[in-house]
This record gives structure tokens, C-alpha cells and sequence, in this order.
């Protein structure tokens, strides 16, 4: 967390994912886990749909071409946080929403893909529908004029 | 479902250890790459393009922990870890965990298995259909009916009315009720002699009405219940077994119904067995097949010299239960019931009572009014259930006051954790784990225990030569609650490290001086308090249940010194029923004269008699007689007891003035009995489970002379004070409006033996006339000159040798048989006694624990003051002082709530008052001294401190 402060620093890879903490035995927890979760819930309800829909329209992708997706629709959503894409899509994996597999991109390095399953599909569906249900009565909501309401 | 198949997902991950570092690096790696690629089209320089991805990408570690997060269960790695942790620091302090484990153990097994018996015996629904809905009718009046006979089976103990009602009154009142859905009337269980099914042998007989099993709703599980056809006088005899006598005696044979008995030699056909669950409506009296009233003409048991008990409105002897019908309320079935009850009882065909005596009928919830045998276990149990309810608030002090203490010794550790991070939240997690820990394996020891204790308190019960009639199971209910208490108490002392922890200032924790600097001991000071509190509780309860136990041991060992007035030692007793077996009187004074005089001659047989019940056997008779000289209609109650030749000498109940019984009395006796007519006046109301009825001397042909007997110490005290009692007359008792029918020859006394006990050690002597037995079942007494039961076999060969259809029954000695009638008090005073052990035991743990922490706390201090020259004497008196202090206070509320709580077991007390000094002293002494013991232990460990290690040590 301390790392977009850090920009001395040039050796990224010994920062990325080296450091292998391992449980102590005197548990002490990890105290921001909290506050981070809670954005993460409220970004997620609405990420894991794009992500759902993206792959719908663009087939199966890499997790950079999703934030890339993403990015280019929504706008500034996921600008600082793309990373928080990939603990979304082990979850929609876990979940059996999509499935992924190992090939190569486009410059032809090995990526992951993930692609939409049958059930994930389902799911879009269903979820859409209720979207753009919410969406519709909201914005009649907002719409409505106090004369409206006489 | 998608829940669900995460969770499976990840927590295959968590088995097989996976945690998807590579991938997501990888995963990122590329990321990173494409990113900065694009940058790099977009025209910035290379490690600036990767520097700009990175901070696109966001704060890696964090995104690292979300995706290991969702890899695995982090809140199940947790708590496992936690658990491991919590499993090491318990098994650190092994003693620790041990007490506190065992204690809760304790707590919760007694507890359980004295509620579950509690439940078994006194909360039991009755084993029918409904069993809310079921009433059962009991009668009051101001004065007592003219009745013609009158017996009772031990069905409503409890109650002051009685439940005991006619034949005809119930046929009258179920054909005309329009307030009863369904009705039926029982009466027994009786002896009968069952033969046809190997050697005849006794079996428990009930009457039941033909409407009995469909008004109850009780099924068969083999053949059929018996029905309105079974129940009219031409049916031919049938009978249904019970469920457990039928797997007794019949091995559980299907092809047993169907089978033709004996029954007191009336052959008789087994139509049905009944469903398992159901033993009887009265809990405690066990039943081995239910027959139909109507037979009661032609199986005819116990001496009822009036055959006319079915017909004859003044004999009451059954009790009659029903089921209202929906719409009828409680208020008007009583009132229709008790308009019939005063009409059958004040317009019948004999006036049995007057309306200014105010018949009335109440109606009581079976359940409530059939209480039985645990009417005479219910106070026991209730006292059991507040010694136990005590050990339980001791075991939960116990608990809290140890985890307590030991909450001040990790004061440090958790310092440690809040300066390194954590968070209060996280310690509390981690110190509930633990204490969910010790609680799950206390409560898991607790089941077993209470399992146990199930069963060897039914052993307990069953160890008398009576079987003990009540199944008892253990009562998941219960087990919950007292869990649920012992895992409440030791979360919520358990967490004290946590509230404490988060409270204090972390720097003197953590330079570990704060135990011993007198300013920040505050936390400490107020600890020790609540913990000396707990202790002052433990001491005071267990001085309680101490107490109670202790009176319980005096009350058991007086009952056990007590002298019954007669020697039961070396005597064998044994039943035998010749009416059953078809005898007639005649016959049967034949028999018996005969059987004594075998029996006498036996070897190792010292003497032999008879009498109408063994003594303390519980069982009781007596008449109401009017002595001559005193006012008319001034009847005296005296015990009587119909006994053979030579009773009083081989019981050796010593013969204070006048002669013993000869068998030129018994030859009158017999003249008497064979010139009777149907009797007036059947036994009065005896609580026996065998009434007998009365041999009274009535109306004969010709002058009749007066029945010789032999009267109590008691009696002729009472009766005859400063007079000669020898040759004095008694006459039949004198009855209101009713001239004395024909002639009546009375008693005369012709002895005077000493006092003994009749039926029960704790019963007050009362006036009590032997006389001559020429009738009826009886029991033999046969005083031996070695162990009385290796005659049994020699007993078995007279018997079958005179008549092989002739049965002998309980067959025990004497001193069985009054420990038999100790049994609940034996049982309640052992249960008492470990639950006071175990309470003083508990107690002085609380003690030890709470001063042994006091003195690892104090280390550094008592140091200090051995440094300054005090003497380990000093520092030994110091915490003995202090433990000691603690010990009379909880002694003095102890004592005081004991003197005030004691007084409701004096029903149960026998030969020592509820606040008797002696055992309140010896309580003291004991508890003082074994506290004395608790604090000497951390004594001598304070004393033993060396103190240049003290000081360093900190």
C-alpha cells in the first residue's frame, strides 16, 4: 500500500508478490483489511456484471483487455485500481461464472484467459434483467416533478 | 448453490495448500507488460511507462491479500491457527486446564443426571394418548363414608382426597355422562399366582375396565387390547400382558397370545401384549398383565371375604380416569361428577354419607394427581436437585474465579499483541477461541460423565431386591442448558484478559513491574477482589451442601442404629398366597400349622413363624376397637398385625407381662373366622400396596368368645396407664346411627410384648395388637443359625414338597428387607455426600487457585519484604491470613443461609433437627481444615521464595 508513495524505487519485482509472509504464531491480523473490503464490496456489486458483459461481448480475455474494456466504458472506475480486477475474477471462477486457461496474447506471451461459461451467461442475463429493472424505477424516480405526484 | 461451490472450491484450496501465488503473478506480470507497452505507444520512455502501469494498477500487496483471500478461507485458516495457538497455551499450564476442564465436567454430568432423573420420574407424561387431556377423579367429604371395604393401590399418594371409588358408581357415571368423551376405571396391581407358563410363579395383576386401552389410547404391539366384550360376566377370561413381563417370562415368544394360563387356577387365555412404552397410568407401580374386571368374581386374590366388589356401591377400590369432551370446560364436569357423586353416595341403596358432609367430586390432571411412587421419591429428588443446582453455581465460580486469575498472568502477553498491532477485536477472537476450547472438551467430559451417572444412579436405585420401577434416559435438554451455562460462564471470564488488556497502559505491562508497583496494581486490586468474591461464594454454597449432606448421613446412620424393638438379624422371609392357589381358610391355617413345622424342623432353622406382612416390609392394617368402660362411639385406632404361633419369640420381640398366643387361641381365632358372615367392616384405610382386609370377628350362631390377643407396650401405656391391661376386653368399634349387628366377641388381651416398628423405622410407635392368624396370605419368617438366604434352596424343596403349585414370592432377609425401606434415604444420603465432597473439593481449588495466583503476583513484593528482613514464617502466615480471612466469611453466610435453608428438610431428617450444632460444627471443622490445607500450599510456596531470585526475576 505503501508503494504509489515509493517512487524511488526501480526493482518492482522484489516488491511484487515476493515478500512471502507467513502466518506468525502470534496472531496480530491485518488491521485495514476492513475499510479496504468495504470499497471492494461496493465496487465489486457493479464490476463483476462489466466484467460479465465484457466477456459476453468481446469473447474470452485476459484480465488486461477486461480492464482495458472497462476502463474505456466506464471511464475512471477502475483507473487506480485495476488490480483489484483479479481477486474479482478468482472469485467469478470460483463461482463457476467463467473459467479461464492459460494461452498467449498478442505479443505472444503466455496470459490468461477467461472466458464466459454457460452458467456465467445465465447469470448476465438474469442479472441485467434486474439492472435495468433498479435503473428504470430509479430514474422514473428522479424524473418524477412534484406535479407529477399531484 | 454459487455460494456453495466457492466455498467448495476454496476449501479444496485450503486442503491441497494451494495458494495461486504464481498464477497471479504471472497474471500480473502480463498485465503490467501490455500496460506499459501501450504506454510506451503513447510515447513515454520505457521505465516510466512501467512505473505509470504500476500506479495504475494499484497497491499490489493489497490486491495480493484480497486474491489469498479469495483463494483460501481465511476466517476457518484463522481459527484453526487460533485453535493451535489456544491448544498450546493450555496445555502450558496443564493444571490449569485440567481443573477448569474437570470442574465444568463435574458441573455439567451431576447435573444432567440428577435433572434427567428428575424429569424421568416426576415430568414423565403419562404414557397414553393425550396425556394433558386425562383427569382423574377424587372425592372429599367431612366425614368418612359407611363404606363395606375400601382399598387403595398406592395411585394418589400425594393428594390429601382419596381417588378410590365403586364399581357401580363408575358403570353409573360413564352411561350417563354428557361430559366425558371417554372413561375407565382400574384397580391394582394384585398378587396372582400365574401358572401354565413353567413353574407357577407371582405376577402383578390390574383390573381394568373393558373401555381402559381405547379410552387411553393404548395399543398391542402383538394380538389385541382387551375390549367391552372382555369386560361382561359370561366373557371368557382374558388377559393382556404387559410389554416387559411378556419379554420376562415369555422370552418375548409372539406365539405367547393365544396361550391358555393359569391364573389362580381359572384358566385363562392371553388375548394381547401391550405397546412398550406403556407400563401404567401410576408411575412406580409395575403391572404384569391387565385384566377385565369381570373376572374379579372368578379370580379372586386377595381376601375379600365380600365377593360382591363389583356390585356393591359401599366397596370402593378403583380409580377412574377420563378424557372431556372439547367443548365441555373442567368447572362443569366437576359439578356434573359431583351431582352424581352426592346423589350414588346419599340416595343409594345404603346411605353412605350424609349431604351435610358435603360429597364432592374434583377432577385432576392425571399426570398431577396419579403420582405413585414418586410421590415418595419427589422430595429427595428436589433436595438432589438443589445440591446439585449449588455444585453447578460452585463449578461456574470455579471456573471464573481460576480464569480470572490467570487473566493476570497473561496481562503481558496480551500488551505484547496490542503494541505489536493488533486489535482488540482480533484478541477477543483468539481468547474466545480458547475458552470455547476448554468448554468443548468440559462439555464433551460432561456427557460422558452425566452418561454415566445415569447409570449408576439407576444402579444405585435398582440395588434394593425390588426392581426399580422407572427408566430413566438422559435429558438432552437439560444437558443443553447446563453446557450452555458452563460455555456461557467460560466465555465471559475468559474474555477478561481481553477487557482488562485493552484497558491498561501498555508501557508498565511491558517492563513487567506492574504486578508489583503499587500504584498501577488497581487493575490487579480489583481482580483480587472479584476473585476473593468468588471464592467467599464457592465456600459459602458448599458449606450449604455440606451441611444438608451432613444431616443426611446423621438422619441414615440414626435410622441404621435405630432398635426396631425386634432382632433382624439372620431371619429369611419369604410370601406365600394359598388363597391364590385355590386354599380355603380351613385349608390354609392347615398349610401354614404344617409348612411352620417343617420348616422349624430344617436344619440349621432355629424357629419358624407366619404373619400377615413381614415387618418393615411398609406394609400396615389396623382397626378402629372400642374399649370397655370408655363413653359409647369413643373407638381408639390401634395397628394391628395378624401373626402365627411363636411370632413373637422368633422375632424375639420380648413378652413383657401375660402369655404369648397358644394354639388354643388360634383354635378360637378359627371358630370365629368360620362363623363369620359376609363382613360389615373391611381393613380401614391402609396406604399398603397388599391391603388386607380385616379379620373381623362378627355375627356367628351361639356365644362366640372373645379373639385373644397381645397388645404393645404402647398401647396398654396409652390405653391402660396404671392399670393391669391382662384380661381386659375390647369390643368392636361402636358406628354412628348403626345398632351393633348380631354378636360381636371382641378382643381380649391375654399379653403385653415390647415396642417394635411395624411398617417403616421412621414411624412413630403406635398402639399395635397381635392376634392370631388363620386366614389370608402371609409371610414366614424362619430365624436361622447361620446366613439365612443358603436355606432358600432347602425353603423351595418343603414348599413344593406340601404343594408344587403353591409359589413362594420375595424372598429376602430381614435385613434386606429394611434396607429395602432405606433405600432412598441410603441413596439420597451417598449422592449428598459426593456432592458435598465434591462441592468442598471445588472449593478449595477456588481457594488454592485464587492464593497461589495472588502469590505468584506478589513475588517480587514478598521478596522485598524477606530482603528487609521478614521471616518465611511471616510470609507463610501472610497468605494463610489471607485465604483464612476469606474462608470465615464465606463460612458465616454459608452457615446462615444453611440454618435458614436446612428446616425444609426436616420431613426427610430423622433423629437430628435441621439446625442440629453438631453437624453444623463438625462442617465447620472440616471445611476449616481442608481450607487450611488449600492455603497452605501457595503458603509455603511464598515462604519458600528466595529472594534475590524475586527480585531479579522480574
Amino acid at each position: 500500500m505503501t508503494i504509489q508513495n515509493d517512487t524511488k524505487r526501480r526493482t518492482f519485482e522484489t516488491h511484487l508478490l515476493l515478500s512471502k509472509r507467513r502466518h506468525a504464531m502470534l496472531p496480530l491480523g491485518n488491521q485495514k483489511v476492513g475499510d479496504m473490503k468495504q470499497k471492494a464490496d461496493v465496487l465489486q456489486g457493479t464490476l463483476a456484471l462489466m466484467v460479465l458483459k465484457t466477456l459476453d461481448v468481446l469473447g474470452p480475455q485476459h484480465g488486461y483487455g477486461i480492464a482495458r474494456r472497462i476502463e474505456q466504458i466506464s471511464g475512471d472506475l477502475l483507473s487506480v485500481n485495476q488490480g483489484t480486477l483479479y481477486p474479482l475474477l478468482l472469485k467469478l471462477e470460483h463461482e463457476g461464472s467463467i473459467s479461464s486457461e492459460w494461452g498467449s496474447s498478442e505479443n505472444n506471451r503466455k496470459a490468461r484467459f477467461y472466458g464466459l461459461t454457460r452458467s456465467g451467461r445465465a447469470q448476465l442475463q438474469t442479472e441485467a434483467r434486474e439492472w435495468n429493472q433498479t435503473a428504470a424505477i430509479i430514474g422514473r424516480f428522479f424524473e418524477a416533478k412534484a406535479e407529477d405526484l399531484l | 448453490m454459487k455460494f456453495l461451490k466457492r466455498f467448495f472450491k476454496r476449501l479444496a484450496n485450503v486442503v491441497a495448500r494451494r495458494r495461486n501465488d504464481q498464477r497471479l503473478k504471472e497474471e500480473v506480470e502480463e498485465h503490467l507488460a501490455l500496460q506499459s507497452e501501450e504506454y510506451v505507444r503513447a510515447g513515454l520512455p520505457p521505465a516510466e511507462a512501467r512505473r505509470q502501469a504500476i500506479l495504475k494498477f494499484g497497491p499490489v500487496e493489497a490486491v495480493r491479500e484480497q486474491h489469498f483471500a479469495e483463494v483460501r478461507l481465511p476466517f476457518i485458516e484463522t481459527l484453526l491457527l487460533d485453535m493451535r495457538f489456544a491448544f498450546r497455551m493450555l496445555a502450558k499450564s496443564p493444571g490449569f486446564t485440567a481443573v477448569v476442564i474437570v470442574t465444568l465436567a463435574l458441573g455439567i454430568g451431576a447435573n444432567t443426571a440428577i435433572f434427567s432423573f428428575i424429569d424421568g420420574i416426576l415430568l414423565r407424561p403419562l404414557p397414553v394418548k393425550d396425556p394433558q387431556q386425562l383427569l382423574v377423579l377424587s372425592w372429599s367429604a367431612h366425614a368418612r363414608p359407611r363404606l363395606a371395604g375400601h382399598s387403595d393401590y398406592g395411585d394418589c399418594l400425594n393428594l390429601a382426597r382419596d381417588c378410590s371409588f365403586s364399581i357401580p358408581f363408575f358403570k353409573r357415571l360413564r352411561a350417563h355422562t354428557n361430559t366425558f368423551s371417554g372413561m375407565a376405571a382400574y384397580a391394582g396391581p394384585l398378587d396372582y399366582d400365574l401358572s401354565g407358563n413353567g413353574p407357577a410363579s407371582m405376577a402383578q395383576g390390574q383390573y381394568v375396565s373393558g373401555d381402559f386401552f381405547a379410552t387411553l389410547g393404548v395399543n398391542t404391539i402383538v394380538g389385541r387390547p382387551l375390549g367391552m366384550p372382555d369386560d361382561s360376566p359370561s366373557a371368557p377370561p382374558a388377559i393382556v400382558l404387559s410389554y416387559s413381563y411378556w419379554q420376562r417370562a415369555f422370552g418375548g415368544d409372539r406365539s405367547a397370545v393365544g396361550r391358555i394360563v393359569r391364573l389362580n387356577n381359572i384358566s385363562t387365555v392371553i388375548v394381547g401384549v401391550t405397546e412398550p412404552s406403556f407400563t401404567n397410568l401410576t408411575p412406580g407401580n409395575p403391572v404384569d398383565f391387565f385384566m377385565p374386571f369381570s373376572v374379579a368374581d372368578r379370580i379372586r386374590s386377595e381376601h375379600w371375604r365380600n365377593s360382591d366388589r363389583l356390585s356393591d356401591p359401599g366397596v370402593w377400590w378403583s380409580v377412574i380416569v377420563g378424557r372431556l369432551k372439547p367443548d365441555v370446560s373442567l368447572a362443569q364436569a366437576q359439578a356434573a361428577a359431583t351431582t352424581m357423586f352426592v346423589n350414588e353416595t346419599t340416595h343409594g341403596p345404603t346411605r353412605l354419607l350424609n349431604e351435610a358432609d358435603a360429597p364432592a367430586i374434583k377432577l385432576l390432571p392425571a399426570a398431577e394427581g396419579l403420582d405413585g411412587e414418586s410421590s415418595q421419591i419427589a422430595p429427595m429428588l428436589f433436595l438432589l436437585m438443589f445440591a446439585v443446582g449449588l455444585i453447578l453455581l460452585i463449578a461456574c465460580a470455579n471456573v471464573a474465579g481460576l480464569l480470572l486469575a490467570r487473566s493476570g498472568t497473561r496481562q503481558r502477553e496480551m500488551a505484547v499483541r496490542l503494541s505489536l498491532g493488533a486489535s482488540r477485536a482480533r484478541i477477543m477472537r483468539q481468547l474466545f477461541t480458547e475458552s470455547v476450547l476448554l468448554s468443548l472438551v468440559g462439555g464433551a467430559l460432561g456427557i460422558l460423565l452425566s452418561l454415566w451417572g445415569v447409570n449408576a444412579i439407576t444402579a444405585l436405585f435398582s440395588s434394593g431386591y425390588q426392581a426399580f420401577p422407572f427408566v430413566i434416559a438422559l435429558d438432552w435438554r437439560v444437558l443443553l442448558f447446563t453446557v450452555g451455562v458452563t460455555f456461557a460462564v467460560g466465555i465471559l471470564f475468559g474474555l477478561a484478559p481481553a477487557a482488562r488488556g485493552a484497558r491498561v497502559d501498555l508501557t508498565p505491562s511491558l517492563k513487567e513491574t506492574a504486578s508489583s508497583l503499587p500504584g498501577s496494581a488497581a487493575h490487579s486490586g480489583r481482580r483480587f477482589r472479584l476473585g476473593s468474591a468468588l471464592v467467599v461464594a464457592q465456600v459459602a454454597l458448599s458449606i450449604v451442601v455440606l451441611i444438608g449432606a451432613g444431616l443426611l448421613v446423621r438422619t441414615l446412620s440414626n435410622l441404621h442404629n435405630l432398635n426396631p424393638g425386634f432382632d433382624a438379624r439372620s431371619v429369611l422371609l419369604f410370601g406365600v398366597n394359598p388363597a391364590a392357589a385355590g386354599y380355603t381358610d380351613q385349608k390354609t391355617a392347615q398349610l401354614y400349622s404344617d409348612l411352620q413345622q417343617r420348616f422349624a424342623a430344617l436344619p440349621g432353622v432355629i424357629s419358624a413363624s407366619y404373619s400377615e406382612d413381614a415387618l418393615l416390609s411398609g406394609n400396615w392394617s389396623s382397626d378402629d376397637v372400642h374399649l370397655d368402660g370408655a363413653p359409647p362411639k369413643q373407638n381408639v385406632e390401634s395397628a394391628r398385625l395378624a401373626v402365627g404361633l411363636n411370632f413373637l419369640s422368633t422375632m424375639r420381640i420380648p413378652l413383657l407381662a401375660g402369655r404369648n398366643l397358644n394354639s388354643a387361641d388360634f383354635a378360637a381365632a378359627s371358630a370365629i373366622n368360620a362363623a363369620t358372615t359376609p363382613p360389615d367392616e373391611v381393613a380401614s384405610k391402609a396406604k399398603a400396596s397388599n391391603p388386607a382386609a380385616a379379620a373381623s370377628p362378627a355375627i356367628s350362631k351361639g356365644k362366640l368368645a372373645p379373639l385373644p390377643v397381645v397388645i404393645n407396650e404402647t398401647f396398654a401405656r396409652e390405653h391402660f396407664p396404671n392399670q393391669n391391661p391382662l384380661g381386659k376386653h375390647m369390643s368392636d368399634p361402636q358406628e354412628d346411627n348403626e345398632p351393633p349387628v348380631g354378636q360381636q366377641p371382641g378382643y381380649v388381651i391375654v399379653g403385653v410384648a415390647g415396642d417394635t416398628k411395624y411398617n417403616s423405622l421412621r414411624r412413630e410407635i403406635e398402639p399395635t395388637m397381635y392376634m392370631p392368624l388363620v386366614n389370608n396370605s402371609a409371610h414366614f419368617e424362619l430365624r436361622t443359625a447361620a446366613d439365612p438366604l443358603a436355606l432358600v434352596k432347602l425353603v423351595h424343596g418343603v414348599v413344593s414338597g406340601v404343594d408344587d403349585n403353591l409359589p413362594i414370592f420375595d424372598v429376602r432377609t430381614q435385613t434386606q428387607q429394611i434396607d429395602q425401606t432405606l433405600y432412598l434415604d441410603r441413596l439420597v444420603s451417598q449422592i449428598a455426600s459426593a456432592f458435598a465432597l465434591l462441592a468442598l473439593v471445588l472449593a478449595c481449588i477456588g481457594l488454592y487457585g485464587l492464593l497461589s495466583y495472588e502469590v505468584a503476583r506478589r513475588t517480587r513484593e514478598l521478596g522485598i519484604r524477606m530482603a528487609l528482613g521478614a521471616q518465611r514464617s511471616d510470609l507463610l502466615r501472610l497468605v494463610i491470613h489471607q485465604g483464612f480471612w476469606l474462608v470465615l466469611i464465606g463460612a458465616a453466610i454459608g452457615t446462615a443461609a444453611a440454618i435458614g435453608g436446612t428446616r425444609f428438610m426436616s420431613t426427610i431428617l430423622y433423629g437430628v433437627r435441621a439446625n442440629d450444632p453438631l453437624t453444623f460444627a463438625g462442617v465447620a471443622i472440616l471445611l476449616a481444615l481442608v481450607a487450611l490445607a488449600a492455603c497452605y500450599i501457595p503458603g509455603r510456596r511464598a515462604a519458600s521464595i528466595e529472594p534475590m531470585k524475586a527480585l531479579r526475576a522480574e
